[in-house]
């Protein structure tokens, strides 16, 4: 079908229209029939949406199907993505350059906006800055200033228009937080850009109604603040969500704003289909199209997701040690001093679980990092006293009467009686001299340690933006010294456990 | 910030996503979730995904379902 836009119409999306007739004649199989034609008096518009992506592209052969096929109609067809596309699978986001593949079945599918989500933040500003000139979509944010030149292709709104004439304007809005004003991602990635609060920025978009016949929110802000909007702006028609990774399969209507999100990871994709007449809209509703269920797939877009999933970038060698890097010892200090780094942390510990390797080989590769530390945990840093630091080590070791949490910036001695009860637990800082009692530490773990772990802190504690596994990638292309990692012990059980030499 | 998981208060750190509040509330629930036996909700009975990012007052349900998150 062929879109227009009433301002700003980047070039990008004339090649987009061009793709798309392309693409149709590689579509394969089994597609969903394209829905009847409205009344000759009425437009139908049909927008597609996903949300929360998060790099999980093996879904995007049936959105491609599944959009293709509503284009061959009569609909004025459009294609939303509300927010963060990128961090969760580590083939998107060690992609060189990261997030490559997102870029380009975006662009194939034929995406019309995107507001950006917290993680569109997570490779850097420059990145997104490229990744944004290269794309075929918009972005949108209200709630985002940029100082010059810092990101161009950014704006408020955006205002389409259809075959039909029908005038949509969107505008975009990314959540923020309470503590400090600013979205999900680490401090330094968003540098240089302003964020204003969301629900108040949304109210002056009010006047984009004036030159539209439908409104709509794209917004990365959360369901609840998605209701809270609708609440607050009858003005709009729609709020298209994301954030909070919600599954709503039936878009409800609060306040006559219907409000839709389309849970997460691409599992499903939103349709919201509204009949507009006489410049208002009629009818609307929003449902989801379940991806886990066997549909048509877009052959051209499946050869992609084959070529992005054999990512080469996995046999890269981050850093070469001078020997076989072994043992829990060995690794969690490897994995925490590389935590401590990363953050500028006094103190890192790193639970024994999440060590899921033996042994690091010589020649590391990024395979091998994804392998010994799978789980996606974040960085989270707490400010603790000796005391707490004493607690939660005292936490670790009840969970298996045993050394459990290796550690970065202290060492530390875990004294028990004959039936293995805690007597006393020495701290030292690196110096060897015992750890300050009258000091906060500014301590890092991961999510699932501060999550699982039973231990009091009265700093409640932040997620820093990144993964352990991030980190630790960051530590071996530091070309760190390794050869101190051989026969290193830094937690130690007095006396032994059975099973661990002293 | 604190989150409400069934009803009972959970503290947690800011930044927590569902599966952060869920093994703070109960090592048991967030069992039978990971086992797809129960699903999480917002507190409007909409599904929400384990990696979903929480923003402090928000309210979660533990819930059984007839068609688990992840069973098709």
């Amino acid at each position: 079908m062929k879109r227009t836009v009433a301002k700003g119409l980047p070039a990008c999306l004339g090649l987009s229209l061009l793709l798309c007739v392309f693409a149709l004649a590689s579509c394969a199989g089994r597609t969903p029939a394209p829905a009847p034609l409205a009344q000759p008096d009425e437009t139908r518009i049909v927008i597609f949406h996903s949300n929360d992506i998060h790099g999980k592209i093996d879904n995007f052969a049936k959105v491609a199907a599944i959009i293709d096929a509503e284009r061959k109609g009569g609909a004025d067809v459009f294609y939303f993505c509300a927010g963060d596309n990128f961090t969760g699978n580590p083939v998107i986001d060690q992609y060189v350059p990261p997030g490559e593949p997102m870029l380009e079945l975006l662009n194939r599918v034929g995406l019309d906006l995107l507001c950006p989500g917290n993680h569109e933040f997570d490779y850097g500003l420059e990145h997104l800055r490229t990744f944004a000139a290269r794309a075929r979509f918009a972005f949108i944010s209200a709630n985002i200033t940029a100082a010059d030149g810092l990101f161009p292709q950014l704006r408020p709104s955006f205002l389409l228009k259809g075959k039909s004439g029908v005038r949509i304007a969107v505008f975009g809005l990314i959540q923020i937080e309470a503590g400090n004003g600013l979205p999900s991602t680490h401090p330094d990635k968003v540098k240089g850009l302003a964020f204003s609060e969301p629900l108040a920025r949304a109210l002056e978009m009010k006047k984009l109604r004036a030159g539209s016949d439908v409104l709509i929110a794209l917004t990365h802000i959360g369901y609840e603040d998605d209701l809270k909007l609708a609440g607050r702006m009858p003005e709009l028609d729609v709020i298209i969500g994301g954030h909070s990774h919600t599954r709503v399969d039936t878009a409800e209507t609060i306040n006559r704003v219907l409000v839709a999100q389309a849970g997460s990871d691409n599992r499903f994709l939103g349709r919201v289909e509204l009949r507009v007449r006489n410049g208002r809209v009629i009818e609307k509703k929003g449902t989801l199209i379940d991806l886990k269920v066997p549909l048509a797939e877009a052959a051209d877009v499946k050869d992609m997701i084959l070529r992005f999933n054999q990512n080469p970038a996995f046999a890269r060698v981050l850093a070469e040690a001078p020997f076989v890097i072994e043992g829990k010892d060995a690794l969690g200090s490897l994995m925490t001093d590389a935590l401590r780094q990363a953050h500028g942390l006094d103190i890192a510990f790193q639970n024994g679980g999440g060590i899921r390797l033996n042994r690091l080989p010589e020649k590391i590769t990024l395979k091998d990092i994804y392998t010994l530390d799978p789980f996606g945990n974040q960085v989270v840093q707490f400010a603790m006293s000796a005391a707490e630091i004493r607690g939660l080590v005292t936490a670790s070791f009840a969970k298996g009467n045993d050394i459990d949490l290796q550690v970065s910036g202290l060492s530390y001695v875990v004294r028990t009686d004959s039936e293995r009860h805690i007597t006393e637990i020495l701290l030292r800082a690196a110096d060897g001299a015992p750890l300050a009692e009258d000091k906060k530490f500014q301590v890092g773990v991961s999510s699932y340690v501060a999550s699982s772990y039973d231990f009091k802190h009265e700093d409640p504690g932040r997620a820093l933006g990144s993964t352990t596994a991030e980190a630790l990638i960051r530590f071996l292309e530091s070309r760190p010294d390794l050869s101190v990692y051989r026969g290193i012990q830094r937690a130690v059980q007095d006396p032994p456990a059975p099973s661990r030499p002293y | 910030m604190q989150i409400k998981v069934n009803g009972q208060a959970v503290e947690i750190f800011s930044g927590a996503r569902v599966r952060d509040a869920l093994r703070k509330y109960s090592r048991a629930e967030w069992k039978l979730v990971q086992k797809n036996e129960k699903i999480v909700c917002d507190g409007r009975g909409h599904p929400v995904g384990l990696d979903g990012e929480l923003n402090g007052g928000e309210e979660l349900l533990i819930a059984v379902c007839a068609v688990p998150e992840g069973r098709s």
